[in-house]
């Protein structure tokens, strides 16, 4: 018999193998080619290792696969800064058509639009969200911040877990104190919407994004986005005729709300459809949240556990965009953008073919060395990271680079430049009402050696336990 | 790809092709929205799809699939299921929607070879030989069983036989044999997802690459009776073939359906004894025993496609290039076309008895899927010169080496305490029993 035979019937009855966790920054040895090529495994992607330590993993790719061919998803993921701002660039030959990669959850967007179509559309509500509409609407998200850590002494009082005092102490989870309702508030009163329709709002969010990706909760999405849809287009119906507005400090109306603006905006000539309304609003409502609330949380995660940085922070006030882009190059809440290739392109020799699907994956291009010198210490002072005002042709002369957590090019996300002042004006405010703010590490969850704290990985941290001096 | 490269404002050379002549893509995107695209899938999750599970029995998953979700969107594999028989077999037809893409393309090296596998004299070659060995090879391997009166049929007969058949065909000398199977086996497993396959096989190319080169000079100067002759003699206008032309006509043959079927036909006669009765009886019940094997059990359990432009169909618009895995295990056992699919009968009175031509049905039966064998031929009518076909030639190879087994190995039965199951190396290979000892 031949010995090849009997080698595959000792293979059979091998076990399909979870990969093991590893240290924070080690990849797990997934074998070596001949040359010394290490290999890597696909099925890594769907592992729990890979999703609280993917950077050593897109490491090796980026290294060594720079365009991955991965058959068992069959996709290319491509992990380089330089090759992922020239795809994000040629939104003609990279272009967004999806192969249902929001499943029809948030509907007709310009997520998946290109070329004019996507300009047209883009610029309706994107307009709303930047310059001079945004400075006015900063006094509104100051107040809301307020509001909210006003209420952390009625929390305490009535007992609540996430706001407890003991003594002169106070100690409050970030999360459920502050992070997870602020950015939708925001998102609320930048969209008009009324404030009893908070409550929907949650359940809107959460089944969304919970649907966006997997098969079973896929169901829960779409009823939402229906549910969200019926509501929205009562509000539409009724703003077309009686349009709302937002207030100044004084009282004054300042400008109209989002989804007033976009009942009077026409496009070659004709109203927006209310259909095209709603898609847009269920894009900002899911862009808008947990995005921002990935923001605050690891912000000020990487912030404490860096005390000189936090303390150059407290020093200037100028500092904070730094930490604010540094944060976002270090740990961001998106992973990345598909793509799909227009024509048949040959990347750094791998040939793949029109259609496929494409992975620009920005959490590597922010950590990729060949830019950003180090990229795995949280360093507010580096040299190479550009943290000026976002543009949508990007930033990269005298050695400084923008970093990829809002994407660039065409496709840029529209709601950057609020996410920046709601985490830059939140975090201010909250930095002058906790004096003398730590971490409670005893209660944040840990690593495998049970001692230090566990990674961020790609999910943003989901609780954080801080403690300061009452006032 | 030989154009010049475009230079992007990074510097990144990107070298491209210009677009075909399509309908406008925009279209794709607007009809997603329009059927808001995604279903929900609460009766499986894609994960399921690439788990252990399926690996060892598909079943359960794929009738799933078919019952619920005939034309399944795979978001993790970026992948649709197709699983219905009538639905399947209309995208194994449909050449000018969907394409097939070799094996090379698979590890990425399309320039390695030709493949010389559908030239007429390499078929002709391949008929007269097989036929002319298979009884002999078969009687061996056979005779070896009965004389040790216990032995492994999946491994010492089943996966022998084609490899045997292969070494004679290429006139491997003997001490080469061994080196050579593993090679081919190597070669044959890169193509796989993982990447220490992908990576052996690479290895196990360049290395079949390096044994081939000084045997083509050889045999080009001295031909022989081999496949290898044969292809030499062959004069395609591109150029004299050349090492690597043998090395890709080796790795794009079939490589499941002879080893499969023989391993798969035999795992279920022998835990089917009724049916193994009615099969051992006539040669004709043999060869119906096959079918049905390639319909209950196939070993290569699916097979890929993908579209070569956005077409509707199945309810949805399929984009440009997406991948669609046809899955001959879901279609062959669907309700709507074979009664009691889960059974394992020889006589199947609804399973098409001849080689059908053409299409998937013949004398209004339908026939089981197999897709390690290719498509049936696109001429309904064989002209009288052509050779059989690879269909057929396997076939009648499969049943003439079990007929050879069963009559030499009169009392075979399993070993006692042996559970012989089926399942697959990893997911996506063959699916197929790895270990069924027996006494005779």
């Amino acid at each position: 018999m031949s010995t090849i035979i009997e080698e595959l019937q000792e293979t059979s009855g091998e076990d399909f193998d979870p990969f093991p966790l590893m240290p924070v920054g080690e990849a797990v040895d997934m074998g070596t080619a001949e040359d010394g090529t290490p290999l890597f495994d696909p099925r890594i992607f769907d592992s729990p290792e890979f999703f609280r330590n993917p950077y050593p993993y897109y490491r090796i790719l980026r290294d060594h696969y720079p365009v991955y061919h991965d058959k068992l998803h069959n996709t290319y993921w491509v992990t380089r800064y330089d090759d992922i701002t020239e795809c994000y660039f040629d939104d003609e030959g990279f272009n967004t058509i999806p192969k249902g990669s929001s499943s029809g959850v948030l509907g007709n967007t310009q997520l998946e639009l290109s070329g004019v179509e996507h300009r047209r559309r883009r610029n309706l509500y994107g307009q709303h969200l930047v310059g001079r509409s945004l400075q006015l609407r900063i006094p509104s998200i100051e107040r809301l911040a307020t509001e909210m850590i006003d209420a952390w002494d009625k929390y305490a009082a009535e007992g609540a877990d996430f706001v407890v005092d003991e003594g002169n102490t106070r100690t409050i989870e970030l999360g459920k104190a502050f992070a997870d309702e602020f950015p939708i508030g925001v998102v609320c009163e930048v969209l008009g919407f009324p404030k009893e329709a908070q409550q929907d709002f949650y359940y809107w969010y959460n089944s969304m994004m919970s649907g966006l990706g997997g098969s079973e909760t896929h169901k829960q999405g779409v009823e939402a986005r229906q549910h969200l849809e019926d509501y929205v287009s009562g509000i539409v119906e009724e703003r077309r005729k009686n349009p709302t507005y937002l207030y100044d400090e004084a009282g004054n109306p300042v400008s109209k709300d989002i989804i007033s603006k976009l009942c009077e905006t026409r496009v070659d000539g004709d109203f927006l459809s209310t259909e095209e309304i709603t898609s847009n609003i269920a894009l900002i409502v899911g862009g808008g949240g947990e995005t921002t609330r990935g923001a605050i949380m690891n912000l000020w995660t990487l912030l404490l556990r860096h005390p000189d940085q936090f303390e150059a922070v407290m020093a200037d006030e100028e500092n904070w965009d730094r930490a604010f882009h540094e944060m976002l190059r270090h740990s961001s809440s998106i992973g990345g953008q598909p793509r799909h290739n227009t024509f048949d392109v040959e990347m750094h020799g791998v040939h793949v073919p029109a259609g496929s699907l494409m992975q620009m994956v920005d959490f590597s291009a922010n950590h990729d060395e060949r830019i950003f010198k180090d990229p795995e210490s949280y360093n507010i002072f580096r040299e190479d990271l550009y943290s000026g005002k976002l543009l949508r042709s990007g930033y990269r002369k005298e050695g400084r680079c923008n970093h990829m957590a809002f994407g660039v090019g065409p496709h840029l996300c529209p709601g950057a430049w609020i996410s920046h002042q709601e985490t830059v004006v939140g975090s201010k405010i909250l930095a002058t009402r906790m004096p003398n703010v730590r971490i409670v590490e005893e209660r944040m969850p840990k690593d495998i050696d049970g001692v230090s704290p566990a990674p961020m990985g790609i999910v943003s941290v989901r609780q954080l336990w801080l403690q300061f001096d009452r006032v | 790809m030989t154009e010049p490269g475009i230079e992007g404002r990074n510097g990144v050379v990107i070298a491209r092709r210009p677009p075909r002549e399509t309908t406008p893509r925009y279209r794709t995107y607007e009809v997603h929205q329009r059927e808001r695209v995604g279903e929900s899938t609460e009766k499986i999750k894609p994960i399921q799809l690439l788990s252990d599970d399926y690996r060892r029995n598909p079943y359960p998953l794929l009738e799933i699939l078919r019952e619920h979700y005939p034309f399944y969107r795979d978001w993790l594999g970026n992948r649709y299921w197709l699983t219905p028989y009538n639905d399947v077999t209309s995208v194994f037809v449909d050449d000018a929607n969907f394409e097939t893409r070799p094996k090379t393309w698979f590890y990425g090296l399309e320039g390695f070879g030709r493949n010389l596998g559908d030239e007429l004299s390499v078929l002709e070659f391949e008929a007269g030989h097989t036929d002319n060995l298979v009884e002999g090879l078969a009687a061996s391997l056979a005779d070896r069983l009965a004389s040790r009166g216990e032995g492994d049929i999946a491994t010492e007969f089943a996966a022998q036989l084609p490899l045997d058949l292969l070494c004679e065909m290429y006139a491997i000398a003997q001490e080469d044999r061994d080196l050579f199977c593993k090679r081919y086996w190597r070669a044959q497993r890169g193509t796989s997802w993982r990447p220490d396959l992908q990576n052996d096989g690479r290895q196990a190319l360049d290395e079949l690459l390096g044994y081939f080169e000084p045997l083509v000079e050889e045999r080009r100067s001295h031909p022989g009776e081999d496949l290898v002759s044969v292809m030499l003699q062959h004069q395609p206008d591109e150029g004299p073939v050349t090492a690597g032309d043998v090395v890709v006509t080796l790795l794009e043959r079939d490589h499941e359906t002879l080893h499969g079927a023989l391993a798969n036909l035999w795992y279920l006669l022998l835990t089917h004894p009724e049916e193994f009765e009615k099969a051992r009886s006539d040669g004709r019940l043999m060869k119906l025993g096959y079918l049905e094997t390639l319909r209950h059990s196939t070993p290569a359990i699916s097979a890929l496609r993908f579209a070569r432009h956005e077409v509707e169909r199945f309810g949805k618009l399929i984009p440009e290039g997406a991948l669609v895995v046809c899955s001959a295990g879901a279609a062959n056992r669907d309700p709507r076309v074979f009664n009691d699919p889960d059974r394992f009968v020889v006589d199947r009175r609804d399973l098409c008895q001849r080689e059908p031509r053409g299409q998937y049905r013949a004398d209004g039966l339908a026939t089981g899927i197999a897709f390690g064998l290719g498509k049936p031929s696109s001429h309904p009518a064989i002209p009288e010169d052509r050779p059989r076909s690879k269909y057929a030639l396997t076939r009648d190879t499969a049943v003439t080496a079990s007929w050879v087994l069963s009559e030499t190995l009169q009392n075979m039965s399993l070993a006692p305490g042996a559970e012989p199951e089926l399942a697959a190396l990893t997911v996506g290979e063959m699916h197929t029993c790895w270990s069924l000892p027996v006494r005779c």
